[in-house]
């Protein structure tokens, strides 16, 4: 197997693919250009899917799957080594379903500069696999850093989009990337740091994860290296003060664009908590855990509160994101094996979700031309169809049962209850149960605010189109899949 | 011993034949034959890279009673300050074809400064230090003004007074250290001050003649004049001006940190001081600027800050990291001078006057973009290895210099800011106002913004062997 399934063939395909896109000889007919582009980017969900199911711990094949790496920089000890574990594989799944569907979404969205679009969308879902595979710190940064670029052309790159809104994206596109510039800069300290205290306390020049251990260091120094991996996670994923730039970039962005930044880029800033601050530096994350699960509850209520009071409707996903992700970061935190399922679990979920929300909200605005919570009223007279699947995913975010959300929420609790942490992480699984209800609270007047009410417009509105039905029918297949048997998932995080 | 002199200084003697050359047919042939000048530099430049290669490495080898030497360290920097010298002569194209009847003077002068660079770099005495500086300087000043307009003569100026100040200092301090141990010599005084205790004189003489040196590198507190100079300044010339007297002043500070002014403490500190203080001013200076050659020229000040701390905290490693950090920097800068050089020759070089220019040609505004996200620090780019590797270097000298680095790091983020500001403009709409129309890149323009965007990819994804290279060099100063 270990011919046909490669991880350097996961990781950089698209890459390769984008510079046949950007390249002279590619012709610039828009058509063409997007089929191709879904094209490729179905091949590459089949691949993945393919190697997910390979992926099980009694193939014989899983070490020549699972594994991949050569020496790069000898000197540093620095290694192009990748390696696929459990959450990897479920990440790299989602990824790669996300984009597809991003692309398919695009069909309406995008009207200008396609080629140019559909190339970063690639080097974008190259930066993100590799994140999501690498076996070493410093390749981790490299394809930490080069996720930036490909984002910043995807949320302020010239689409078509109208004067107004054109500055807005340009402006929020540039408060991303300095955000995640000055986060990143804080963990590259990180890494150096432990790059070199691992080498002063072990003797070993290396930058492989499973190669550090991080015990012998002394604990100060591995609280300041923990700290400093944090704010450069916690920017992207996002912690409550850093958290900014996240509703002016989805907000401001094309549709497909949203889905992806929230669907996939804010599970990069989970899966490095995980992998560096949980999985490397056990000490002084157990040191920290308490700090995050306050942070985490800030980002659950505090925001679920702000989300309530937005106008916009785009503003009002982009936020519940944000309050989502406290719940991931509250699992995260509180060190015990079923929250820590149930948050890899809701990083699939919220996925979902939200790509489906942006779905939504970006039909609705295609259409109406407005976002205003105050001024749409009636969508659901003229888009049956469209009101169908929002009532379902809408339910599916505030977490009802047979819906994905609701098994991750519901085991998150689970294992806070159980933590060892101390009495205040238990309460803290009870002060998050308002989620359950302030989700609600805001969803349902996003649903009922937009779709009931009178009509206001005489223009005859057109219901959904078959591209967007697949999508969103798509996406409410997984939310019932994984809600109906959520061991099909659970299974596989369990090993 | 003859052949061994001859042999080790054919490359500055054919250099300097050449220089006699260009003068001599500078006097004689007609302003029409000007194309011939920079062919001249190029066959001479050439011819003494090939000469380059012929040297032996392996020993080390001390020339006319100690003041020169030359070893497989000012081997490297040779052959880097001539393959500059090279691209640049390739970009003096639009310069001399504005100045015919000066073309043959331009391009003489242009070797000489790399002569006086070349020699900088084998210098092992003060006295040769500073005579082979004055002739890089000179060179320097002539160069600056020989662009037509009022600006380029007042940058010029400016470089000068800013500069006499500074050997001014170095003089000083080169006299206090002559005072302290009665040599001038870099090996004999570094055998003094192993072998006996050094006082505050000698800190203070170490000093003086490293921020005497370092004004070249428009680093604080002789850093102001980098903004007005490279506003006034040719693009080829700022080519030459942010690599050629970069290499030569670090080629030389490293060597000299790591012998004769070794033993001084003091020097770290005020070095990690003022090389924080430039970061700090370079980058804020920048922030709204609009002039591209201004906000470049901040980045060339804020560059020299990030190796100038590295190289100060002085270990055999971190001079491995400054070497591989100078070889990445150089050739990425050629790439961004050359972009502007495409753009023509004006003082007024606003950010937005390149706006669309992608949509214009693909391929020279991806490569302009290469340079400035390796500038940046951008992965796959030569930028980012070497911005790691760099900092590496600083981790490794203790935890007491974090902060530091922090520092760095968060201006960093600032340097991103106005990165993105000089590159973002290509990408957008076009223009109607814009003259990008008319821009006709020539062929040698075009060879050496490629030829750099290359090396900068080759270097980002492969650094093995360079960093090796660097190393053994390192190793074997």
């Amino acid at each position: 197997m270990d011919t046909i399934l490669s991880i350097p063939f996961l990781v950089f395909m698209p890459m390769v693919v984008s510079l046949i896109i950007i390249s002279p000889f590619m012709i610039s007919n828009e058509i063409i250009v997007r089929r191709f582009a879904k094209g490729i980017f179905s091949f590459h969900f089949l691949y993945t899917l393919v190697m997910l199911a390979f992926f099980n711990t009694d193939n014989p094949y899983l070490s020549q799957i699972s594994f991949w790496g050569m020496d790069w920089i000898q000197s540093l000890g620095i290694k192009f080594a990748f390696k696929i574990d459990a959450i990897s594989i479920i990440l790299t799944v989602l990824t790669s379903f996300i984009f597809l569907i991003a692309s398919i979404s695009s069909k309406f969205v995008i009207r200008k500069n396609h080629k140019f679009y559909y190339s970063m969308l690639f080097i974008l879902e190259s930066a993100i696999l590799g994140i999501f595979t690498a076996n070493d710190m410093f390749l981790f940064f490299l394809f930490w850093e080069l996720e930036m670029i490909p984002a910043y052309f995807l949320i302020g790159g010239d689409y078509g989009q109208r004067g107004e809104e054109r500055t807005k994206a340009k402006n929020s596109a540039m408060k991303f990337i300095l955000f995640t510039f000055l986060g990143s800069m804080f963990m590259l300290l990180g890494i150096l740091l432990l790059h070199h205290y691992n080498f002063v306390a072990n003797g070993i020049l290396t930058a492989t994860f499973s190669d550090i251990t991080s015990t012998s260091i002394p604990l100060k120094i591995q609280l300041f290296i923990s700290v400093c991996l944090l704010i450069g996670f916690g920017v992207k994923l996002p912690i409550v003060p850093l958290h900014t730039w996240l509703p002016d970039a989805h907000t401001n962005a094309v549709t497909p664009v949203s889905m992806i930044l929230s669907g996939v880029l804010l599970k990069t800033g989970a899966y490095g908590i995980f992998r560096f601050n949980y999985k490397t530096l056990p000490d002084a994350f157990a040191k920290i855990a308490l700090v995050l699960v306050i942070l985490a509850l800030i980002n659950i209520i505090y925001i679920a509160f702000v989300t309530y009071a937005q106008k916009d409707i785009k503003r009002i996903v982009a936020y519940s994101s944000i309050s989502n992700m406290g719940l991931i970061l509250l699992g995260i935190a509180a060190c015990e094996s079923i929250a820590l399922k149930a948050s890899i679990f809701h990083m699939v979920a919220h996925g979902l979700v939200t790509c489906g929300l942006f779905m939504i909200v970006g039909i609705v605005y295609l259409r109406y031309k407005t976002r205003d919570i105050d001024v749409l009223s009636g969508v659901a007279t003229f888009m049956p169809r469209l009101f169908g699947f929002a009532v379902l995913i809408v339910l599916a975010s505030i977490g009802v049962p047979l819906f994905a959300p609701f098994v991750s929420e519901i085991l998150t609790i689970v294992g806070v209850m159980n933590s060892e942490l101390s009495i205040i992480v238990r309460l803290a699984a009870v002060l998050s149960l308002p989620l359950l209800i302030l989700s609600s609270c805001y969803m349902l007047k996003f649903l009922h605010k937009s779709f009931y009410g009178e009509v206001t417009t005489d223009e005859k509105i057109n219901d959904i189109t078959v591209h967007e039905f697949v999508v969103l029918a798509s996406i409410l297949a997984g939310l019932f899949i994984f809600g109906l048997f959520p061991n099909v998932l659970l299974g596989i995080i369990g090993g | 011993m003859i052949n061994d002199i001859f042999n080790i200084l054919l490359p500055q003697v054919s250099l300097g034949f050449f220089i006699i050359l260009q003068f001599v047919l500078g006097m004689v042939l007609s302003p029409r034959l000007y194309k011939l000048a920079r062919i001249i530099s190029i066959v001479g430049i050439s011819i003494s890279i090939v000469f380059l290669s012929t040297v032996q490495v392996e020993p080390q080898y001390f020339g006319f009673r100690n003041s020169i030497m030359s070893d497989s360290y000012t081997l490297l920097f040779d052959f880097l300050i001539l393959l500059c010298g090279f691209f640049v002569a390739l970009l003096t194209k639009n310069l001399i074809k504005s100045q015919k009847s000066n073309a043959h003077t331009i391009n003489g002068i242009l070797l000489s400064a790399i002569f006086g660079a070349m020699s900088v770099i084998s210098a092992n005495d003060f006295l040769t230090l500073f005579v082979s500086m004055e002739v890089l300087g000179f060179s320097s000043y002539f160069l600056i003004a020989c662009a037509k307009g009022y600006h380029s003569k007042e940058a010029s100026f400016k470089y000068l007074i800013t500069s006499a100040v500074s050997t001014g200092v170095f003089l000083f301090g080169v006299s206090y250290l002559y005072g302290v141990t009665g040599s001038l010599n870099f090996t004999e005084i570094y055998s003094y001050i192993t072998e006996q205790d050094t006082s505050i004189l000698y800190s203070t003489a170490s000093i003086m003649i490293v921020l005497g040196l370092v004004s070249k590198l428009a680093v604080f507190p002789f850093a102001n004049w980098i903004a007005d100079v490279y506003k006034g300044c040719e693009t080829s010339i700022l080519a030459f001006l942010s690599t050629i007297p970069k290499l030569a002043t670090f080629g030389i500070l490293c060597r000299l940190l790591v012998f004769p002014l070794s033993n001084s403490f003091e020097l770290t500190f005020v070095i990690a001081l003022s090389s924080i203080l430039t970061a700090f001013w370079a980058n804020t200076y920048a922030i709204r600027e609009k002039n591209v050659k201004v906000i470049l020229a901040c980045s060339a000040a804020a560059n020299s800050s990030y190796i100038f701390l590295t190289a100060g905290l002085v270990s055999v490693y971190n001079l491995s990291t400054v070497i591989f950090y100078l070889i990445c920097y150089t050739i990425m800068n050629i790439g961004a001078f050359a972009f502007l050089n495409v753009y023509g020759d004006s003082n007024k070089m606003n950010v937005s006057d390149f706006a669309g220019y992608f949509h214009k040609n693909h391929g020279l505004a991806g490569a302009y973009a290469i340079s400035i996200l390796a500038l940046a620090g951008i992965p796959i780019t030569s930028g980012f290895i070497a911005k790691i590797y760099l900092f590496t270097a600083i981790v490794n000298s203790g935890f007491i210099f974090v902060p530091f680095l922090l520092a760095l790091l968060l201006l960093m983020v600032v340097a991103l800011f106005y990165y993105l500001k000089i590159l973002l403009p290509l990408f957008d709409e076009k223009d109607k106002n814009t003259n990008i129309e008319k821009l006709k890149p020539s062929f040698s323009q075009k060879f050496v913004l490629i030829t750099s965007a290359i090396i900068t990819i080759i270097l980002g994804c492969y650094p093995e062997i360079i960093i090796e290279l660097c190393r053994f060099i390192a190793y074997n100063i």
